[in-house]
């Protein structure tokens, strides 16, 4: 599973880098790496069934008596 | 400016009926007979108010700063710093918005077709479809859908047609009396929510070619999508009733199951697959858009296509690792998530940006004068 997942990034930087690199577009190179830094970093822990984070966690906590008004009959 | 596309009008109301009528139709009846049973068309005519003044509110404002999406019109409007951090904030919700859709369409192929298949597959090969109509720009996918979505809005009537002799019309009475306003209101909630996505109008009116008709889209694409939802609740609920309608998932899809003509015309689940595949394609193509489009504006990058599949990366991650099961899933969608859209980012962002701009008298030196100077 892992070696497939560094495949995908390896084919992703293989299509993408090359021509920012020629163009020397280097604002768009520093974006893409972030970008591909957090969705590595998302998506390598879920390869050994780690969650990284609770996305959702903060909007549940925030909305939460609201839901329970939809819920009362 | 990143997207060189422009679309017509016709082109940008499919658009929009696209990005919310192809996914929320297979759970619309189930979600609001839940809460408003039989009177959930009365809900989804509440929603259909709320969902219009939306669209003024984003239109109004939108209008104010001609050639600016919803990325960059908070700068302007609030300061380099607090508008950035609006923007952000939309950057986040579309991310969010962006991988639910992706979740709620692989969820959906799971456990309604494929139960032994995992979810990633599913995920991967659409997501890889779309990170190519990304990729290649708004006329691209704008030019899938007008194909796409006349078909799906033909066998959307074509199965209504089909499943009229099930139909009695009686399981919709007593209207009203039964429930009284409460339940109606809450059932209001969530479509609402859907079709308060119409908010995204504001990052595709510059790419308008006649930003004039904003107002004209914005609403021509909600009566639609309504209407249609509507005339979806009203044949599952006479079809089945409400007690039965709510316990299930996909109710649109077993009213489907239940055409039987003839003893020849049987079995049109496909259709509803291919409905489903095919718009939640596009709507997972503009959302994407939205997202990637967003973070290169919100970055003031030259270009949005470097973006496309880091951010596709991301959204496929969060999109597993967000929930544990569809009824997680649903759950979360149907009691936080509509909350957090109406509130935050349908209408809250949306009014607060606009008091601020009539205060500060940006009344918009645009769109009229711009194309007067063109015909003169």
């Amino acid at each position: 599973m892992i070696v497939l997942l560094m495949l995908a990034f390896v084919l992703i930087i293989g299509l993408e880098a090359p021509d920012l690199v020629k163009k020397k577009m280097w604002r768009e190179l520093a974006a893409f790496s972030v970008f591909l830094a957090i969705g590595m970093a998302l998506a390598i822990p879920q390869v050994y069934g780690i969650r990284p984070f609770e996305p959702n966690a903060p909007i549940e906590a925030l909305f939460k008596p609201m839901a329970e008004w939809l819920k009362k009959p | 400016m990143p997207e060189g596309g422009k679309i017509d009008s016709k082109q940008a109301i499919f658009l929009m009926v696209s990005m919310v009528l192809p996914t929320t139709f297979l759970f619309v009846t189930s979600a609001i007979a839940h809460l408003a049973r039989q009177d959930g068309w009365i809900s989804i005519l509440l929603a259909t108010l709320t969902a219009l003044l939306i669209a003024w509110l984003v239109a109004n404002l939108s209008r104010r700063f001609p050639g600016k999406t919803l990325f960059q019109f908070p700068e302007v409007i609030l300061g380099r710093w607090p508008g950035k951090v609006v923007a952000l904030l939309y950057i986040w919700w579309y991310i969010q918005v962006s991988s639910e859709v992706l979740r709620e369409f692989g969820s959906f192929m799971v456990s309604a077709f494929m139960p032994d298949t995992p979810l990633i597959v599913f995920e991967l090969l659409i997501m890889a479809i779309a990170a190519y109509t990304v990729r290649n720009g708004l006329e691209v996918f704008t030019r899938i859908n007008q194909i796409v979505l006349p078909l799906i809005l033909g066998s959307f009537v074509i199965l209504i047609f089909l499943a009229t002799p099930e139909m009695n019309l009686k399981r919709l009475l007593p209207v009203f009396i039964e429930n009284g306003a409460a339940p109606v209101i809450k059932g209001a909630v969530m479509p609402a929510a859907w079709i308060g996505n119409i908010v995204t109008m504001a990052v595709l009116i510059p790419y308008l070619n006649k930003a004039k008709e904003a107002y004209k889209i914005a609403v021509s694409a909600t009566l639609i999508t309504s209407s249609f939802l509507i005339s979806t609740f009203i044949a599952d609920i006479s079809i089945f009733g409400p007690e039965v309608s709510a316990g299930w998932f996909f109710s649109a899809l077993n009213g489907i199951r239940m055409i039987h003509l003839a003893n020849f015309l049987e079995r049109m689940e496909p259709i509803a697959m291919t409905i489903w595949i095919a718009g939640g394609l596009v709507k997972i193509s503009v959302f994407y858009w939205v997202t990637v489009l967003g973070s290169a504006q919100w970055l003031e990058l030259k270009d949005y296509k470097p973006l496309v599949l880091p951010v596709g990366v991301i959204l496929l991650a969060l999109s597993i690792m967000a929930h544990d099961s569809i009824m997680d899933l649903l759950t979360f969608l149907g009691t936080i998530v509509i909350f957090q859209d109406l509130i935050i980012f349908q209408v809250g962002i949306p009014l607060l940006l606009l008091v601020v701009a009539i205060i500060r008298g940006q009344v918009g030196t645009g769109i009229e004068e711009k194309e007067g100077g063109k015909q003169g």
